[in-house]
């Protein structure tokens, strides 16, 4: 080891060694002649014995130079060297080839980061990987991946087996008043296990412990940072949320951003009540985490909660409850699928997008590799015959594409460093954690791996193949060049496959976008605030304020609003039915009567709600038409009471039903009632519909009503709409980019394997020519090959999209995976620039002049 | 590169060259040749050359240290002086070699008793 590190070293200081060693030669040399002539001899005899007596001063050097370096590094580098000259001779193939690897490496490497964040490691938190989500779902009322209940906190707490922390968080913002400015801030109430859950460790202070009151706080390090100018004093002050003093106990760790939005976190008391068993199924509002135990498997996981359950259900039916009739179950996802949710089928997607730009790029320079080849093939046979060995030359070409890729790989890395930077600002609102992303040291060295592979692969087809043929050229002409095609074929598959998916998520979004919300969404903006509390007039008064604005057409308050979160979905009973209990699952709104209005939703039967619904009247809702074509089909619901939120309520009115959380997704059914009669939640939205700029109305408007009331996500209705779409159209952005590349490869493949045809063939072509063939008689068989490769690469593009329809139907909308329009005609398509790429160099044949040809031969 | 042929006597060559420093102290190479030499009652002929590269092997594995002086003559030499590990390695290889050497005469004794 210690010589090895010498000899390393000595790669370096090397002509000081050598003229150390010529001294060291000379001196010895002088020494031994003094000695000659001391024993009589004459100085002309004296240095000849020296000589002698010395051996080869030549094989010395020789020795000593093994001795010191290594010889094989060394002819490396000579091979190296050569490399480099030869790409510096063709700078514009050198560049094309580099360029190629460094945007498809480049391309892969970025979506693998966001891959990373949002599946692989979600939101960089390391010790994730054992970390589930528990939700609940009612299979028989469609109803999926819906919060948990205290009862099931509770229950999966008692199988320390399987889970060695668990913890529940519940959603929550504050006003927070420092230094008489009100911002808002959101966070969570949790457990006191939720940070162990996650395996981190406090960045200053501690977590929280059993012994901490609802009053705790712990700070996100961004919030520390930006309020607290990241002073470690900040624990044990006192912060004033909701005009209640809350302590700071500690500061998370600078990486910990979950949820991504979270400037803090509370402790969040579960009264004993919450943990009833009766609560199963009500009150779904806990986020719920369990940390498996060191040892125990996902699937293990799954089949002992789904044994407990099982457990559960049958002493719940021997107690005539309904959860067996409900399909109740509960449902352990891994902490990655749980961040990336709809997310991962897309990357996914994107990567092998990815992937294919970076194999047809490979696939291409090796094209481009081979064709040169066909120069070189003379400069190679030289080599063979002054001695090289194939495996020396196999070396020196491999070499040579391992440069292209590794130029190109760090190329690839700038490239990538770019495209993650712009995407971390696209601002997905479904997907927060996407702003995480981030290239580290593990994902530079992937994609300078990935370089050195595709290296590898386009310098493997080359080598062989110039092997292959300087062996064969002794025996005579070269055999066929089927690798060509071949490469050409895949290319042209790979193009296919990417504008195919392209073309299909197209005609989803148009599909989706002619979908009707069932209201006008335009000039609508929206805006949410905290309530004030002890304020009972406020939205009295902000609603007068609004409507008194000079532009204002119509405003209303509303919990939620269309294409933004935050309602509350929830089961919903009938009375007076056969079956009692729950009949299906709703989602609960509160508004004012200008909701309708504004939104310009149609009253469809019965009245709307008046200002004469106060808390003290009856209670009274109004019910959109899509529950009541579910659940009263053929009766006339008005009168009916449902019972959701507060007792029962009766319905006086029958809206439109609309789209809620997305054009395209399943909304649920709705249920409206007065803000006056079910005043639950903390904040609210404002409606405004005018025709004049409304950001700056509602804000002044709130200021006057009451001051102290942060607003917060100002946004127009469309541009939430947009929002909900931007995935698709990113996906359709960067597949189209990814199909492009790839269209354009393949392209340039089929152009390059005519164009080496016919200059193979050209004496052939002007024998014909001179002997009076047609032009279209010899244009045909040159284009052959071409097309065959194109037809080739067709069919295997299709019957990749065959196989994949299955997993391609899930980001569909009203397309099949294999629509005709989409398909064919995509396949057309690349099929005429298939043939325009193969005519294009061939049409020239007919201008070949075949006595000049013939002449210079 | 070194063929194998000469591992062995650049193996004793190495122990030769330490041994010589371990009991003379610090010499330039024409010294240490002449050294062997004459110790092997001029049996040895060395190809003079040879003791380069072994020194800077024996250099590389840290088992001998240069160092710049005047020869004689008053040439810029270097002396060449065996380090701790390099006297630690004559005992191994001493070791090494008087059991290899054993093992050789009791081989020359047995072919010689059945001759």
């Amino acid at each position: 080891m210690r010589r090895f590190v010498a000899r390393l070293f000595s790669l370096f200081g090397r002509s000081r060694r050598e003229q150390e060693l010529a001294d060291e030669i000379s001196a010895h040399l002088e020494l031994s002649a003094a000695e000659q002539r001391a024993n009589g001899l004459s100085a002309e005899e004296a240095r000849l014995t020296a000589l002698r007596r010395f051996g080869g001063v030549t094989q010395t050097q020789e020795a000593f130079r093994d001795t010191h370096g290594f010889p094989a590094l060394e002819l490396m580098s000579r091979d190296l060297l050569f490399a480099w000259r030869l790409l510096r001779r063709k700078p514009l193939f050198a560049a094309a080839a580099i360029a190629t690897v460094s945007l498809g490496v480049g391309a892969n490497t970025a979506v693998v980061s966001v891959l990373e964040t949002a599946l692989l490691n979600p939101l960089g938190l390391r010790q994730a990987d054992r970390v589930m989500a528990v939700r609940t779902q009612f299979v028989k009322l469609n109803l999926f991946q819906a919060e948990a209940s205290g009862v099931e906190f509770r229950e999966m707490q008692s199988l320390p087996e399987v889970f060695s922390a668990v913890a529940s968080m519940e959603g929550r913002a504050w006003t927070w008043l420092s230094n008489d400015e009100a911002s808002r801030l959101v966070g969570q109430a949790v457990t006191p296990d939720f940070f162990n859950v996650f395996g981190e460790y406090p960045g200053t202070g501690r977590f929280f412990t059993a012994e901490d009151d609802e009053f705790s706080v712990v700070l996100s390090d961004g919030l520390w940072r930006a309020r607290f100018g990241a002073d470690p004093s900040a624990v044990g002050r006192t912060m004033w949320l909701e005009k209640k003093p809350y302590r700071i106990v500690g500061v998370a760790p600078a990486g910990f951003h979950f949820p991504p939005n979270a400037q803090l976190w509370t402790r969040l008391p579960l009264e004993p009540v919450r943990l009833l068993d009766s609560e199963r199924g009500r009150n779904r509002t806990l986020s719920v985490f369990a940390r498996r135990k060191e040892g125990v498997s996902e699937t293990q996981a799954r089949e002992h909660v789904r044994r407990y359950v099982d457990t559960v259900i049958s002493a719940d039916a021997t107690h005539g409850g309904d959860l067996s009739k409900n399909g109740y179950g509960i449902e352990l996802t891994s902490f990655g699928r749980y961040i990336a949710g709809d997310l991962r089928r897309p990357l996914l997607l994107l990567w092998g997008a990815a992937s294919i730009v970076l194999l047809t790029g490979c696939a291409n320079i090796a094209g481009l590799l081979l064709a040169r080849s066909s120069s070189r093939h003379r400069e190679i046979a030289i080599r063979i015959a002054v001695g090289a060995t194939a495996a020396r030359i196999v070396r020196q070409l491999l070499l040579e594409s391992l440069l292209i890729a590794a130029l190109g790989g760090a190329a690839g890395l700038v490239v990538a460093g770019v495209a993650v930077a712009l995407l971390t600002r696209l601002n997905l609102s479904a997907v927060s954690s996407l702003a995480f992303a981030s290239l580290d040291s593990r994902l530079l060295l992937y994609g300078f791996g990935l370089a050195l592979v595709s290296g590898l692969l386009f310098g493997m087809a080359p080598a062989i193949q110039l092997v292959r043929q300087s062996e064969s050229a002794r025996i005579g002409h070269g055999r066929r060049r089927w690798s060509r095609d071949l490469i050409v074929a895949a290319q042209v598959c790979g193009a296919l496959v990417l504008i195919v998916m392209t073309t299909l998520l197209l005609r989803s979004l148009w599909a989706i976008q002619r979908i009707e919300p069932g209201f006008d969404p335009q000039g609508v903006t929206t805006a949410f605030f905290l309530k004030p509390q002890n304020d009972p007039d406020f939205f009295d008064r902000l609603q007068a304020r609004l409507a008194a604005t000079a532009g204002v057409q119509s405003a209303a308050l509303a919990n939620p609003v269309p294409f933004a979160e935050s309602g509350v979905v929830s089961g919903f009973a009938i009375k007076n039915r056969q079956e009692s209990g729950v009949q299906g699952n709703a989602e609960g709104f509160q508004i004012t009567p200008a909701y309708f209005q504004t939104l310009r939703i149609p009253l469809l039967r019965g009245r709307n709600l008046a200002p004469s619904d106060t808390a003290t009247s009856p209670l009274v809702c109004l019910i959109d038409a899509r529950l009541a074509e579910r659940f009263f089909p053929g009766l006339n619901p008005i009168g009916q009471e449902i019972g959701m939120f507060k007792g029962w309520a009766r319905i006086v009115g029958v809206v439109g039903a609309i789209r809620r959380t997305s054009l395209e997704g399943e909304s649920h059914p709705a249920v409206y009632y007065s803000f006056a009669q079910i005043p639950f939640f903390p904040w609210a939205a404002i409606l405004l519909r005018s025709n004049v700029p409304a950001d700056s109305i509602i804000r002044a408007a709130v200021r006057d009503a009451n001051p102290s009331v942060p607003v917060y996500d100002v946004r127009s209705i469309e541009e939430r709409l947009g929002a909900t779409l931007e995935i698709r159209r990113t996906m359709i952005m960067l597949l189209s980019t990814f199909g492009g590349i790839s269209l354009l490869l393949a392209i340039v493949g089929l152009y390059g394997v005519t164009a080496q045809v016919i200059s193979e063939r050209t004496r052939e072509i002007a024998i014909r020519t001179a002997l009076g063939a047609r032009p279209t008689q010899i244009l045909l068989p040159l284009m052959r090959q071409g097309l065959r490769s194109a037809l080739f690469g067709l069919i295997l593009g299709l019957g990749a999209v065959a196989y994949a329809q299955n997993w391609l139907a899930g980001m569909l909308y009203d397309v099949a995976a294999l629509d005709p329009i989409a398909v064919g005609g995509t396949t057309l398509g690349v099929l005429m620039v298939s043939l325009a790429a193969v005519w294009w160099p061939a049409r020239r044949v007919t201008g070949i002049d075949a006595q000049h040809v013939l002449r210079h031969e | 590169m070194a063929a194998p042929k000469n591992d062995l006597v650049a193996g004793t060559l190495a122990l030769m060259i330490l041994k010589t420093l371990d009991t003379v102290g610090s010499l330039h190479g024409y010294a240490i040749a002449r050294r062997i030499e004459q110790i092997s009652g001029n049996q040895i002929s060395l190809n003079q050359g040879t003791i380069y590269p072994a020194l800077l092997r024996l250099e590389q594995e840290g088992w001998i240290s240069p160092k710049w002086g005047k020869s004689e003559t008053g040439r810029r030499v270097k002396f060449y002086s065996i380090t701790r590990a390099g006297k630690k390695q004559i005992q191994t290889e001493q070791g090494d070699w008087e059991r290899a050497a054993g093992i050789v005469a009791k081989f020359v004794t047995l072919v010689r008793a059945k001759a």
